[in-house]
C-alpha cells in the first residue's frame, strides 16, 4: 500500500531524499518554479542588512496585486457610472470586497516605495556596476511600469479623486512637443477623460501592463541569476576580486582567469565547450565554503518574508480603507485637486511651468537615471572612492522626497502653501 | 547564389521587411484611434436669451462654459476649462476673476493670466442667436475677449 504512494510522489518530485545533497540541489534545478535560485548562494547575500530583501517584498507585492486584482476583476465593470457603483457594491455588499480592494490599493502604494527604496539600495552598494548595467536599465522601466500600473489603476473607481487626478495627468502629458496631444487622444480614446478613457485604461491596467511587466521582471530575476546572484556586499570583496570580472571581448589589460581545479567529490555537467571568457563573477574554490544550499536556507527566508510582507498588507487593510470619493463629475473640481501621491512632486512643478516641471524635468530624470551606469564609469563599490556619485544620487532622492512631502502636506486649496497644522474653515 | 544577388535580394528583403514593420505599426495607432468620438457636439443651443440674469454669469456645467451678460454690452461665453491641465476654474463675483482649484491660476475677467501657471488666457467661444430665437454657443469658434452679441 505504501509503495505505490511512495511511487506516486516520486514520480511528481523526482528527486532524491531532502536530507542528502543531491536531493537539496535536485529541489532547485528539477523544479521549474525554484530553478531560478542556484543550488547554493552565498551565506552574505542572505543576511538581511545587505539588502533589506527589498526586491523580493516587491515582487511579492506584485504577486499579491495579481491575485487581490483578479478577484476584483469578478465584480467590476469598465464603464461610468456602473464602475463607481461597483466600488460600492464591494465597500458594502461584496464579501471580503473591501478588504480585497484595500489589500489591492495598499500593496499598490508600497510596491511604488519598495520599487524605489530598492533602486537606493543598488544604487548606495554599486551593484549597478559592470556587468549589471543593464539589469539597473531593466529596473527603472519596471520602476515606470509601476508608476503607469498605479496611473492607470488610479481611474478605475471613477470618482472624483480619479477623474481629476486623470484629468491632471494626462494634460501634463500633452505639454509633451509635437507628440504631446496625440497620445494624450490615443490614451483617452477621445478629447476629455470619458467612457472610453475608462475602458483603455483597465485593458493597460489590467492586461498589457502586467503581462509587460511579469516578462520584464522574468528578465530582471535572470539576469541578477546569471551575474552571479545579488551582488555581494562591499566590505566582502576582496581587492583583487575586481579584476576577476571579465567580459568577452575584454582587452588583455584585464587579468586572465585563474584556473580551478575539479574538486574530486562534486559531479559536474558538461553542457558544450567554448572559447572565450565567461561575462559572469567566478566562484573560485575558497568562496565555495561561504555558500550553502538554497534548500533550506533561502527558501525559508524568502518565504518569511513573502508571508511578513501578505500580513502587513493585511494587517494594514484591516485598520485603514481605501479612499473612496463622490462619483465623477466632471463639472466640479475639487479644491485642491491633487494626483497620487506619487506624481504630487511632479504636479509640484508642473505648478510653477507645465512643460518644464511636467515634461522636460521628469524625462531628462529618467534619462539620467537610466544612463546612470554608462557615465559612472568608476570600478569602484567602495563608498569611500564614490563620494560625488552618492551626493549627485542623495541630491535627487532628497529631492524627489521633498517635493512629494511639499505637494501631499503644503499644498491647500487653490495650490495655495498651507502647512499640515493650518486648518481652514470653508474651503471648497 | 551569387554574391551580387545575395545583397540585392537581402536589401530588397530587408526593406519590405521595415516597410512590412511601418505599415503594422501604423495601422496599430490608426486601430486605437477611434474614428467616431462619443463626446458632447462642439456646437450646441444653451436657450432663450431672457433665460439668463444680468450681473454675475451664470455657470453651465455639462458645457463647461460661463454665460456673462451685461446690459449695455451683451452676451459673451467663456470656456471653463482651465488652459494650464484642464481643471474647470470658478468665478468669484467678490473679485471679479477667475480661479483655477488645481494650481492657483488666476484670470482676471477679460480671462488674461494674472497669477500662477498658467500659459494662456481663457478661451471665449462664438455665441449666435438662431432662427428659433435660442442662444446657440460654437466651441470650434473661438473669439477675442471683447466679442459681444447684442441682443435686442
Amino acid at each position: 500500500m505504501m509503495n505505490p504512494l511512495r511511487d506516486a510522489w516520486q514520480s511528481i518530485v523526482r528527486r532524491d531524499p531532502l536530507s542528502t545533497d543531491k536531493g537539496k540541489s535536485e529541489l532547485v534545478f528539477l523544479n521549474v518554479w525554484l530553478h531560478i535560485h542556484p543550488a547554493k548562494v552565498k551565506k552574505d547575500n542572505l543576511k538581511v542588512k545587505h539588502t533589506f530583501y527589498l526586491g523580493f517584498i516587491t515582487f511579492f507585492l506584485f504577486l499579491i496585486l495579481v491575485t487581490t486584482g483578479v478577484a476584483l476583476m469578478f465584480y467590476y465593470r469598465p464603464h461610468p457610472p456602473q464602475a463607481y457603483q461597483d466600488m460600492k457594491d464591494l465597500q458594502f455588499v461584496v464579501y471580503l470586497g473591501s478588504f480585497l480592494r484595500n489589500m489591492h490599493r495598499w500593496s499598490a502604494h508600497g510596491m511604488v516605495i519598495c520599487v524605489f527604496l530598492h533602486m537606493c539600495r543598488v544604487f548606495y552598494t554599486g551593484s549597478y556596476k559592470r556587468p549589471r548595467q543593464f539589469n539597473w536599465v531593466i529596473g527603472v522601466v519596471l520602476f515606470l511600469l509601476t508608476l503607469g500600473l498605479s496611473f492607470t489603476g488610479y481611474l478605475l473607481p471613477w470618482d472624483q479623486l480619479a477623474y481629476w487626478a486623470i484629468t491632471v495627468g494626462t494634460n501634463i502629458g500633452s505639454y509633451a512637443p509635437l507628440v504631446g496631444a496625440r497620445v494624450r487622444e490615443l490614451l483617452l480614446g477621445g478629447h476629455t477623460v470619458g467612457e472610453s478613457a475608462l475602458l483603455r485604461f483597465y485593458v493597460l491596467h489590467v492586461a498589457v501592463l502586467p503581462a509587460v511587466m511579469t516578462l520584464l521582471t522574468m528578465v530582471h530575476f535572470w539576469r541578477v541569476r546569471k551575474d552571479g546572484g545579488l551582488s555581494r556586499p562591499v566590505w566582502k570583496l576582496k581587492p583583487e576580486k575586481a579584476a576577476r570580472l571579465v567580459t568577452i571581448g575584454a582587452s588583455d589589460t584585464i587579468a586572465p582567469l585563474t584556473a580551478v581545479p575539479a574538486s574530486k567529490d562534486k559531479t559536474y555537467g558538461l553542457m558544450e565547450v567554448v572559447t572565450g571568457k565567461p561575462i559572469f563573477e567566478t566562484v573560485s574554490m575558497e568562496e565555495e565554503e561561504d555558500t550553502v544550499f538554497s534548500y533550506p536556507y533561502a527558501f525559508f527566508r524568502e518565504g518569511v518574508a513573502l508571508l511578513a510582507t501578505v500580513a502587513t498588507v493585511m494587517a494594514v487593510s484591516m485598520f485603514w480603507k481605501a479612499p473612496l470619493e463622490e462619483l465623477a463629475n466632471p463639472a466640479k473640481t475639487p479644491n485642491p485637486a491633487k494626483a497620487p501621491w506619487y506624481f504630487l512632486g511632479l504636479q509640484e512643478l508642473v505648478s510653477h511651468s507645465a512643460l518644464l516641471g511636467g515634461v522636460v524635468v521628469p524625462a531628462l530624470a529618467v534619462l539620467a537615471l537610466i544612463l546612470i551606469p554608462y557615465v559612472d564609469l568608476n570600478p569602484s563599490r567602495r563608498p569611500a572612492d564614490r563620494k560625488w556619485a552618492i551626493r549627485a544620487f542623495t541630491l535627487f532622492v532628497v529631492v524627489n522626497v521633498v517635493l512629494i512631502v511639499v505637494g501631499t502636506l503644503f499644498r491647500g486649496p487653490g495650490w495655495a502653501w498651507v502647512p499640515p497644522w493650518v486648518h481652514i474653515t470653508g474651503a471648497e | 547564389m551569387k554574391r551580387r544577388s545575395f545583397f540585392s535580394w537581402g536589401t530588397a528583403g530587408l526593406v519590405a521587411l521595415c516597410s512590412a514593420i511601418s505599415v503594422s505599426l501604423g495601422a496599430v495607432v490608426r486601430f486605437l484611434t477611434p474614428s467616431v468620438f462619443y463626446e458632447p457636439p462642439q456646437s450646441f443651443k444653451i436657450g432663450n436669451p431672457a433665460d439668463f440674469s444680468f450681473g454675475p454669469p451664470t455657470f453651465l456645467a455639462e458645457e463647461k462654459i460661463f454665460v456673462f451678460r451685461d446690459r449695455e454690452k451683451g452676451f459673451a461665453v467663456a470656456n471653463a476649462v482651465c488652459t494650464h491641465l484642464g481643471c474647470t476654474v470658478g468665478y468669484f463675483q467678490s473679485d471679479q476673476r477667475f480661479h483655477c482649484p488645481c494650481h492657483g491660476s488666476v484670470f482676471n475677467a477679460e480671462g488674461v493670466v494674472q497669477y500662477g501657471p498658467a500659459p494662456r488666457p481663457l478661451e471665449w467661444f462664438e455665441v449666435t442667436l438662431t432662427r428659433d430665437g435660442q442662444l446657440k454657443v460654437d466651441k470650434d469658434q473661438a473669439v477675442p475677449a471683447s466679442y459681444r452679441l447684442m441682443v435686442s
